[in-house]
């Protein structure tokens, strides 16, 4: 029996693929991505005995290491960190319940909340660390649960999540370009997170549709992509500056 | 809007006007609110899974950044920005989005303290009637704005007093040192605006732009513009500041420099720059000298060089703020930074330094009051002067220095809260007649800065109101009613609405507008449907620095107060400035440099930490000569070894579940003294440093870097 090995492309070779850039010259590090996030996906919040147990559900995070010391001490570029939507998955294959499996159709790496049962395997295989688990069903006394988006699922314990590019969004736009007959035009929606950035640091688009806003810019300087020497092929392109 | 002009009627006007999603309006009295019904029972504008979106303003600081809140069924989804908005342009805060965290938290006030509204309305039109017009007071928060206008009409009319207004951020802004120090400089009062887009270099000596200052999203735009402007270099920024604050963090040399010592930092460098340019020497800059400053500041001579430098190759914008101006010569600091502009002759020009428009039906720059006004407030409260104190839009218990005692002065007055939580003042009222939240609420705003154009932000309710609440405008106006005579003479409207409409109607006959219309009803649809009106003109104020250069700023040392043996930072939490701790997600989010959420911590330097005998999570006692706190140690690699530094924004003894017996307030650490322009000197002092305990197994902060590793080599490692 012979297993072809799948053929490896380069990210930007998908079709129909979703991606972004993040600009960490300009990411002022305000945490508007975060709380636009949460507001926009139904993200619960934890409180402050699991958020000190690193339970924490924010599906964007910005890092930010230390270097050197005082008084030669810098902060390193605010780091908007999130799910790299990665061609090459590390969290897939190793999930029992393909509860997180790849979109061919839109090359976005998805999850799939009812057929999550908990094993957290693919948060211990993601390089980026940005997977969120429900340690507990956290409480939203009322009436914080009228700001539910309805267009989101509302997770409960012993499940995973992860940021989803917004797919609530991206379905949204598509559906009202097919009942008009065309194509998503380039810039009709973003992500929560690039539509509150107050610095613009973050832009989503087609990668595959060079004349998209995003491509433009993944490809006009030095960008970089996190961890890219794991084969992840994540879809986010970061750029340092400075 | 008028009953003649139903909804139906103006959905049909919105569907031609609109640009983008129709942005509704709500309308007149008969249907005023949407209201919320359950997911089975639509309204009539409704469609099953259509979103319905409003255009409003936001209230989470004053600023007045344009909303647009998605709805569902009656319900706020989402807070996104007004893309129309000339002053955020679709962009929002941390804080624009978690204003639905205030609009459905658990712990609001549900109800008058009275039980219903009639006989609140009673007791607010007896406390009109039987106190003699001088006894009575308001004190209002920095918005909104047409209930100021409103409280100062009835005041005008009646011999009340004014309105006075305070906000904690205003206080840690120093916005009364910023207005003298612009008159001062340039005989005209004014709240300066910094053209960051503009300039090649920025030196910033504290000013917290991108956190909470004055207007945070222009400002990012304005560094998004210094950083990426298509037509120049990348240009540089340098931060001035002891303890390295998450605007500092962005800078491309952080100077840390003693605390006080800005101002002549600022001299030093005119000085050696006017050297290096030749010619003769501003008087201004003249007797400062260089060596003894760097010596003052602890900072190298050659950095200085180095810095002064910059200025002959390039504009630079010089920006005084933050703990600089509230320090005891915090006004000359001011004065100071601001003539550093003079060498770029940039004062009225791009990437220079402008005096910021007036809003549209705004005749003269307005300031909250400064702690020195607060103080003498508080004088008039104990003395008896003032015997029904009004309080709406501020929480001046927990927003004004402990040491002020305003607290003890509620005793001799009876108090009215309006607000909308049950926050300390309200816990110490005696009559709660709880206002709308803002995103159930009629409004505008005047835009004080940020924007080239005079914008007046319009609010309108996204959502019918939750409780039992009503509009502090309708009660007042209801009360006046009550009360009669020369009361319901200076409010003869039926309600907030009409109001409103009075005074934007005013607008109309303006040209140049962004719109226009035949008849007022329309003038006010539009008004609602695009979140404001602003004028097309740019009506920044082009200071005259002419005298600048040969005008004379003294740079005196700064003064402390205090035994201890730590200069003190106190800043304005950027996440929750002072009125988020009670929304469950602005407390989960990382504060920007300590990724600390859910608490208080003291950064200290690691070295002093060490010398001190303290780690991470430690519990320590700050002590100055006002009071002291207790709060965790948190070691912070960017700070001054002789500086230690604290957020307010937590420590709330009342204000819901989420804010109540949390972290601890850097406000009680605060003396009385003042800086020559009258704010508070809340950073000259000097405290001490106690440890109270050992860091235990469990307890400690909550930090997002627990997860991630301090310097990243904990990368996997459990908590």
């Amino acid at each position: 029996m012979t297993n072809a090995i799948p053929e490896v492309k380069l990210a930007e070779e998908h079709v129909g693929k979703w991606g972004m850039v993040i600009n960490q010259d300009i990411c002022t590090g305000c945490q508007a991505c975060v709380a636009a996030c949460a507001m926009e996906n139904n993200i619960t919040f934890v409180g402050e005995e699991d958020s000190g147990y690193g339970r924490s559900m924010h599906w964007i995070r910005i890092e930010r290491f230390w270097e050197g010391e005082y008084p030669e001490v810098k902060m390193t570029p605010n780091q908007p960190m999130l799910c790299q939507q990665c061609g090459s998955a590390p969290c897939e294959p190793v999930c029992p319940a393909f509860a997180t499996v790849h979109s061919t159709a839109e090359s976005l790496n998805l999850q799939v909340y009812n057929r999550c049962v908990g094993t957290r395997y693919c948060a211990n295989n993601c390089p980026y660390q940005v997977r969120s688990f429900n340690w507990r069903d956290y409480e939203r006394p009322e009436p914080l649960p009228n700001q539910f988006n309805p267009d989101v699922t509302v997770r409960r314990r012993g499940v995973m999540e992860k940021c989803t590019f917004c797919i609530q969004r991206i379905h949204k736009a598509q559906d009202e370009a097919k009942s008009e007959g065309r194509e998503v035009m380039d810039g009709e929606f973003t992500t929560a997170c690039a539509q509150a950035c107050p610095a613009t640091a973050i832009t989503f688009g087609r990668t595959d549709d060079p004349q998209s806003l995003v491509s433009q810019l993944a490809h006009k300087g030095h960008g970089v992509k996190h961890l890219e020497e794991l084969g992840t092929l994540p879809s986010v392109t970061y750029f340092k500056g400075g | 809007m008028t009953e003649q002009f139903s909804r139906r009627d103006f959905l049909k006007l919105a569907g031609l006007g609109a640009a983008t999603t129709a942005i509704l309006t709500g309308c007149g009295p008969a249907s005023r609110y949407v209201k919320r019904e359950p997911y089975q029972q639509m309204p009539e504008y409704n469609s099953v899974g259509q979103s319905t979106y409003y255009a409003t303003t936001c209230r989470e600081c004053a600023a007045g950044c344009g909303l647009v809140v998605r709805t569902y069924q009656g319900r706020a989804l989402k807070t996104e920005g007004n893309a129309n908005h000339p002053l955020n342009l679709g962009k929002t805060c941390a804080r624009g989005q978690a204003t639905l965290h205030g609009l459905y938290n658990p712990d609001r006030v549900q109800a008058p303290s009275t039980g219903d509204w009639d006989s609140a309305i009673q007791t607010v039109a007896d406390a009109l009637k039987n106190y003699k017009p001088g006894e009575v007071a308001f004190l209002m928060g920095m918005a909104p704005d047409h209930l100021f206008d409103l409280v100062s009409d009835l005041a005008n009319a009646t011999g009340m007093n004014g309105p006075v207004r305070y906000g904690a951020l205003g206080m840690f802004e120093a916005r009364a040192t910023l207005s003298k120090a612009a008159e001062n400089l340039f005989g005209q009062a004014g709240l300066p605006w910094f053209d960051l887009g503009g300039a090649q270099v920025v030196f910033s000596f504290g000013a917290n732009f991108l956190e909470t200052w004055l207007s945070p999203l222009p400002y990012t735009r304005g560094f998004v513009g210094l950083r990426e402007g298509e037509t120049k270099l990348r240009g540089t920024f340098v931060q001035f500041e002891a303890r390295m604050s998450a605007t500092g963090a962005k800078a491309d040399h952080w100077v840390p420099v003693r605390p006080g010592t800005e101002g002549l930092v600022a001299l030093a460098i005119g000085k050696l720059a006017s050297e290096l340019r030749g010619g003769a020497m501003p008087r201004v800059f003249s007797s400062v000298n260089p060596a003894e400053v760097a010596e003052s500041a602890g900072v190298e001579l050659e950095a200085l060089h180095h810095l002064a430098e910059m200025f002959v190759n390039f504009n630079v914008l010089a920006i005084p703020g933050g703990a600089a101006l509230g320090q005891s010569n915090g006004l000359e600091i001011a004065e100071a930074v601001l003539a550093l502009n003079a060498l770029s002759d940039n004062f009225g020009k791009p990437g220079g330094v402008y005096l910021s428009a007036l809003a549209p039906n705004q005749t003269e720059t307005s300031r909250p009051a400064s702690a020195e006004e607060m103080a003498a407030f508080v004088e008039k409260m104990k003395s008896g002067a003032i015997k029904a104190l009004f309080v709406h839009g501020v929480n001046p218990v927990f927003e004004l220095p402990a040491a002020l005692g305003f607290k003890d002065a509620l005793a001799n007055v009876e108090l009215f809260s309006f607000a909308t939580f049950p926050d300390e003042t309200a816990a110490e009222a005696k009559h709660v007649f709880p206002d709308h939240h803002g995103l159930e609420s009629w409004g505008y705003q005047r835009v004080a800065t940020g924007v080239s154009l005079p914008v007046l932000s319009g609010a309108q309710p996204v959502v019918s109101p939750f409780y039992d609440t009503r509009a502090t405008a309708d009660v007042l106006i209801a009360a006046a009613k009550l009360a009669g005579g020369k009361f319901a003479e200076a409010l003869p409207f039926a309600d907030e609405v009409e109001f409103i409409q009075s005074k934007v109607g005013a607008l109309m006959s303006e040209a140049s507008g962004s719109f226009s219309a035949a008849d007022a009803a329309t003038f006010m649809a539009y008004f609602q449907q695009y979140g404001g009106w602003f004028k097309n003109a740019d009506a920044l104020i082009a200071p005259d620095g002419s005298g600048v250069l040969n005008g004379n700023v003294k740079a005196a040392e700064p003064e402390f107060a205090g035994e201890g043996e730590f200069f003190f930072v106190p800043f304005v939490s950027p996440t929750l400035a002072e009125a988020g701790a009670n929304k469950p997600w602005l407390q989960e989010l990382p504060d920007p440099t300590t990724t600390v959420m859910w608490n208080t911590w003291v950064e200290i330097n690691p070295e002093t930490a060490h010398e001190l005998g303290l780690q991470n999570d430690d519990m320590v006692r700050i002590v100055s000569e006002a009071g002291e706190v207790e709060a965790y140690v948190y070691l912070y690699p960017a700070i001054r070894p002789d500086t230690i530094a604290m957020p307010f924004g937590q420590g709330h003894t009342a204000y819901g579940r989420y804010a109540e017996k949390r972290g601890a307030n850097p406000a009680d650490l605060f003396g009385v003294h003042f800086n020559e322009a009258g704010d508070l000197a809340f950073g000259g002092m000097k405290v001490k440093v106690e440890k109270v305990r050992a860091a235990q197994s469990g307890v400690g902060l909550a930090r997002l870097e627990s997860r991630i590793g301090v310097y990243g080599e904990a990368l996997g490692e459990e908590h």
